[in-house]
């Protein structure tokens, strides 16, 4: 995975004066953006939000936007891929530091509904906004989630002769297309709450192929 | 163009009744929706980009549906029944589960291709195109869940099997399904059938008997099908 990086985000300068160099000034005014359109898109909708929304919970100028974004789109854009940048790190770290392929996908799974319970407005913004937002945000959203499949794909690895004849080139896919569809159909309704509890369920949906039912029963009621 | 209006005869031809026409420009006006909302997101298309491609006046849209959202919600119903009789049909004319979920997803990867475009709107943008449509979904997925549910009566595993399964299951086959529409590979659509089948048989009965469940069709046997021993 990427080396990590201060989720961006999540830190805002307060404002007023305070001799900072420009640079990380200028830096940190395009995170306040990206978090204030996060803020507006969550309280107006996409479609019904502007920029004076979005300079407005920034708590910057309409100028300083134009400094840096050309459009709303574009704004949305880049808040779209900070959010799923943090989102692939969290995964990918929680996914590394399990031996086991099994307990290694539990751990993805659960830190990708940790991350999507804690920070409600980025997940809707990620999973609900990004599918009205657009062809150029749609095809960034498929990517998002076919980058999930190589991590189920590497159970493949070791399995015997039976158990990979009946997976098809497309299971991964499958696998990775059912959870999302629990997961973003939980955002859509506004029932973010229940994420976590998901985890079970997803864990011996998405280990079954590969394990068996009762192994991957087993594995999912751990923890 | 755009002023010509469809209830206008040919020359030479009979008046249409007045209901064929009324029923065919909504059929015009909703796989109109379905196109744009294909070539731009549901978001961006206008009621101009719709009368534009359906080729009839902006009056005509209004005599038909209020607005966008109301015209999405109609192109929603008319895919979802429309598929969903299809299905139903299709595994009533089989015996036993597995035989039904394999002539179901036929005749829904059957009915993908027919119409490519309205099937991914109602797949994927019908979540984000607001409350209304958002709820029509989730109803409509529900029978859906209806159908597979009933694997887990021949199921060994039986209770045991995860809540969420068959919502699970569905939305696996939907974003198969999305991301070949996406691809634009229409015509390779029913190919799935063989690796759909599998992926929605093999948590209810195994590997194994998931596999012998589909392997009549690929090996061209008929009528039923031996699970192995």
């Amino acid at each position: 995975m990427e080396s990590p990086e201060y989720p961006p985000e999540l830190a805002r300068l307060p404002p007023g004066r305070h001799g900072l160099p420009r640079e990380f000034v200028a830096r940190n005014q395009r995170e306040r953006l990206i978090a204030g359109l996060a803020e507006a898109v969550a309280e107006n909708g996409y479609a019904g939000t502007t920029i004076a929304h979005i300079t407005r919970h920034a708590a910057v100028s309409r100028r300083t936007f134009y400094e840096h974004f050309s459009s709303k789109d574009e704004c949305f854009v880049s808040a779209y891929e900070t959010v799923m940048t943090e989102l692939r790190k969290r995964v990918g770290e929680a996914f590394d530091q399990e031996e086991e392929w099994p307990q290694a996908i539990r751990a993805g799974i659960a830190a990708m509904l940790e991350f999507l319970s804690a920070e409600p407005h980025l997940a809707r913004l990620s999973m609900v906004e990004a599918l009205v937002a657009g062809p150029v945000v749609i095809e960034r959203y498929d990517a998002a989630i076919q980058s999930l499949v190589p991590y189920f794909e590497a159970g493949r690895k070791g399995r015997s002769a039976e158990v990979l004849s009946g997976l098809s080139p497309s299971t991964e896919e499958a696998l990775v297309g059912g959870m999302v569809s629990l997961i973003s159909r939980r955002i859509f309704a506004e029932r973010t709450e229940e994420l976590e509890a998901l985890l079970p369920d997803l864990v011996e949906f998405t280990l079954t192929p590969y394990l068996g039912s009762a192994e991957a029963a087993k594995v999912a009621r751990q923890g | 163009m755009a002023s010509r209006s469809t209830t206008r005869p040919l020359p030479g031809q009979e008046p249409l009744p007045r209901e064929f026409i009324a029923q065919h420009q909504r059929a015009r006006i909703i796989a109109a929706l379905a196109e744009e909302i294909c070539v731009q997101g549901y978001r961006a298309v206008t009621v101009a980009d719709i009368v534009k491609r359906a080729k009839i006046a902006r009056r005509t849209f209004y005599e038909n549906f209020d607005s966008k959202e109301v015209c999405f919600l109609a192109a929603q119903e008319y895919a979802m029944s429309s598929a969903l009789t299809r299905v139903v049909e299709a595994a009533d004319e089989s015996e036993g589960w597995p035989q039904q979920v394999e002539a179901g997803l036929g005749a829904f990867l059957r009915y993908v291709e027919e119409e490519p475009a309205l099937a991914r709107s109602c797949m994927v943008e019908a979540l984000a195109a607001g409350a209304a449509s958002l709820k029509y979904y989730e109803e409509s997925l529900q029978t859906f869940v209806g159908l597979f549910r009933l694997g887990r009566e021949v199921s060994p595993y039986k209770e045991k099997l995860p809540e969420t399964l068959e919502e699970a299951i569905i939305g696996g086959i939907f974003w198969i399904v999305y991301q070949r529409l996406l691809l634009a590979e229409t015509g390779g659509i029913y190919g799935l059938l063989p690796e759909l089948v599998e992926f929605a048989l093999t948590p209810y009965l195994g590997v194994e008997a998931a596999r012998g469940a589909t392997a009549a069709e690929e090996g061209g046997g008929a009528g039923g099908l031996p699970l192995p021993s």
